[in-house]
C-alpha cells in the first residue's frame, strides 16, 4: 500500500502497442474458442494473459500519479467493473436475439469500458481527483479486466456463450476466484516494481509471469469442464517459469547497475 | 420483480455502501507501522473482508423475508470488521506497545477520555480507540445492509426467470444466487473504492474532519450505482435462453 507511488518518468514501452496486444490478442483468443476443443480454450487463456499484460501497463500509467489509496484499490474496482460488464454483456447478447449472441463478448467489453469511464468521470468531476489520465486509463483497465475474465471463463467453460459459462464458471463459484486472481495478476506487477527506478519492461515481464501463473491455475480450475485443462495448465506453468526467470534476470541486471554506478541522485529521494 | 425496483434497490444499496465506507477507520500504510490511527490496510482490503462476509451471511438467508437478509448482512459485516479491529488493537497494544489514541480530537467523543497527551510526537495517533471502533461498526452495518439489499433485489429478480428456476428441491437457485452474489460484490467494490478516493485514502471515522466530504462521496456513489443498476437490467432481460 503506497500513498505516493513514484513512477519512472518516461515509459520504455509504447502504450498503444500494449493496448493493441491486449485488445486484438484478447478478442481473437476469445473468439477462437469454438474452433477446437483443445486449441480453442488454450487460445482463450492466452488472450486473457494478453489482457492482463495490457491491464498491468494501464495500472502502471495511472498509479504513477499516486492515487492516495494504493495500487490494489483501482485493480479491485476495475475487475469489479469488468465482471459486471461480462455477466451483463453475455446475458444482454441473448436479449438482442439469438443470432446476435456472437456479439455478446464484445458487448460485455464495451459495457465494462463505458462503466469504467462513468466511474472515472465521477472521480474527476464530482470528487475532484487531479489525475489527467484517470479517465482513459480506467477505461482501458476496465476493458482489460473484462477481456481477462472472459478469456479465462471461456477457457474453463470451452465456450463464450452465457449458458455454458453460467453452468461451469458462475454457478460453481469459480467467477469469484477469477475476480480476485485476475485482480492480483493485474495490480501486483506495478505494486511490486514501483519506485524511482521503475522500468516498464521489467514491470511487464513480471506481468507476464503473473498472467501465466493465473493461466496455469485456470487450467486446474477447468478439470471438471474442459478437455484442454492439462494443456492450459502445463503450457501456463512452462511460460510462467520462463517469464519469471526473465523477470529475475532483469531484476538482477538492474540491481547490478545500481551496485556498479551508485544509487540514483539525492534530489529524487523522497 | 419490477426492473425499476431493482434499479432503485441497487442505487440505494450502493449509496449505503459508499456512505458506510466513510465511517470505517482506514489507516493505510501509516497505520501499518503504527504512526496513524486506524486499521493498517487500505479500503479495498477492508471492503473485501467485511463486504464478502456480509454477502455470505446475507446469501445464507436466501428465500427469507427482506429484513432478515438485511440483518444477516449487517451482522456478518459488523462481526468481521469488529474482529479485524479487535485483533488489530491486540497487535498495536501488546505487539507494538502503543496506546489506542486518536489524533483528530482532544477528547474521545464517546468515553470523554483525553487523547492529546498520549499521541507520540511525530505521529498521527495509533491503534483503534473507542470512537473509531464504534464508527467502524456503524460503517460495516450500513455496508452490510447495502450489500444485502443489492443481493436480495438481483436474486429475487433473477429467480423468476425460466433460466434460473431452482433445480434442487425447488427452494434456492444456485445459479441465481451466484449471479446476484457476484453482481452485489462488484457494486460493493466499485462504491468502496469511489468512497476511498473521496476520503483520500485514510480516515478515522465520523469524528474526522474529512468526514465532512461525505455529500460528494454519496453523490458519486449514487450516480455510479444508478448506472450499474441500469446495466443490471440486461441480466433480467437477457435471462431467457
Amino acid at each position: 500500500m503506497s500513498v505516493a507511488a513514484g513512477g519512472g518518468g518516461e515509459s520504455a514501452v509504447d502504450a498503444k502497442q500494449v493496448m493493441a496486444l491486449g485488445v486484438v490478442g484478447g478478442l481473437v483468443g476469445i473468439y477462437a474458442t469454438p474452433i477446437d476443443p483443445v486449441i480453442g480454450p488454450l487460445l482463450a487463456a492466452l488472450g486473457a494473459v494478453c489482457a492482463i499484460i495490457w491491464g498491468a501497463d494501464a495500472i502502471a500509467r495511472v498509479a504513477s500519479y499516486g492515487l492516495g489509496t494504493g495500487v490494489p484499490s483501482i485493480g479491485y474496482m476495475s475487475l469489479a467493473i469488468g465482471v459486471i460488464g461480462v455477466i451483463a454483456g453475455l446475458a444482454g447478447g441473448i436479449f438482442v436475439g439469438t443470432a446476435y449472441a456472437i456479439l455478446a463478448p464484445l458487448l460485455g467489453v464495451i459495457i465494462a469500458v463505458i462503466l469504467g469511464g462513468v466511474v472515472a468521470l465521477l472521480g474527476t468531476k464530482v470528487i475532484g481527483m487531479k489525475i489527467p489520465v484517470l479517465v482513459t486509463c480506467t477505461m482501458e483497465l476496465s476493458g482489460a479486466a473484462a477481456i481477462s475474465v472472459l478469456g479465462f471463463s471461456a477457457a474453463i467453460a470451452g465456450s463464450y456463450f452465457m449458458p455454458a459459462i453460467l453452468a461451469s464458471v458462475i454457478s460453481t463459484g469459480i467467477i469469484g476466484v477469477l475476480f480476485i486472481m485476475n485482480t492480483m495478476a493485474t495490480q501486483h506487477p506495478f505494486n511490486a516494481c514501483l519506485g524511482p527506478q521503475e522500468n516498464r519492461v521489467r514491470t511487464l515481464k513480471l506481468a507476464s509471469a503473473t498472467g501465466f501463473m493465473a493461466m496455469a491455475v485456470t487450467g486446474l480450475l477447468g478439470i471438471g469442464s474442459s478437455k484442454a485443462w492439462w494443456v492450459i495448465a502445463v503450457l501456463g506453468a512452462i511460460a510462467w517459469f520462463i517469464s519469471m526467470n526473465a523477470f529475475i534476470q532483469a531484476s538482477n541486471e538492474e540491481a547490478a547497475s545500481v551496485q556498479w554506478s551508485g544509487m540514483w541522485p539525492k534530489e529524487e529521494e523522497h | 420483480m419490477d426492473p425499476l425496483l431493482m434499479i432503485a434497490a441497487v442505487t440505494v444499496g450502493g449509496a449505503l455502501v459508499g456512505g458506510g465506507v466513510h465511517f470505517i477507520p482506514v489507516g493505510g500504510a501509516p497505520a501499518a507501522i503504527a504512526t496513524a490511527t486506524g486499521v493498517g490496510t487500505g479500503t479495498a482490503m477492508l471492503a473485501a473482508g467485511s463486504g464478502m462476509t456480509g454477502l455470505i451471511t446475507a446469501a445464507a438467508m436466501t428465500g427469507q423475508p427482506l429484513w432478515l437478509i438485511l440483518a444477516a448482512g449487517a451482522g456478518g459485516a459488523a462481526l468481521m470488521i469488529s474482529v479485524t479491529m479487535l485483533v488489530g488493537n491486540w497487535v498495536y497494544v501488546y505487539g507494538v506497545g502503543c496506546v489506542p489514541v486518536s489524533a483528530k480530537v482532544n477528547t474521545d467523543p464517546i468515553t470523554k477520555l483525553p487523547q492529546e497527551k498520549y499521541v507520540t510526537p511525530g505521529t498521527e495517533g495509533h491503534g483503534i480507540p473507542t470512537v473509531c471502533f464504534v464508527s467502524g461498526v456503524i460503517g460495516a452495518i450500513l455496508g452490510g445492509i447495502g450489500g444485502g439489499l443489492i443481493y436480495w433485489a438481483v436474486y429475487e429478480s433473477l429467480v423468476t426467470l425460466p433460466a434460473y428456476i431452482p433445480l434442487i428441491g425447488g427452494s434456492t437457485s444456485i445459479a441465481a444466487a451466484m449471479v446476484a452474489g457476484i453482481f452485489a460484490l462488484g457494486v460493493f467494490f466499485i462504491n468502496a473504492v469511489i468512497a476511498s478516493y473521496n476520503i483520500g485514502g485514510t480516515i478515522e471515522g465520523f469524528h474526522d474532519p474529512k468526514f465532512k466530504r461525505i455529500p460528494k462521496g454519496l453523490l458519486a456513489c449514487l450516480v455510479a450505482s444508478l448506472v450499474t443498476g441500469l446495466i443490471g437490467v440486461l441480466l433480467l432481460k437477457g435471462g431467457v435462453f
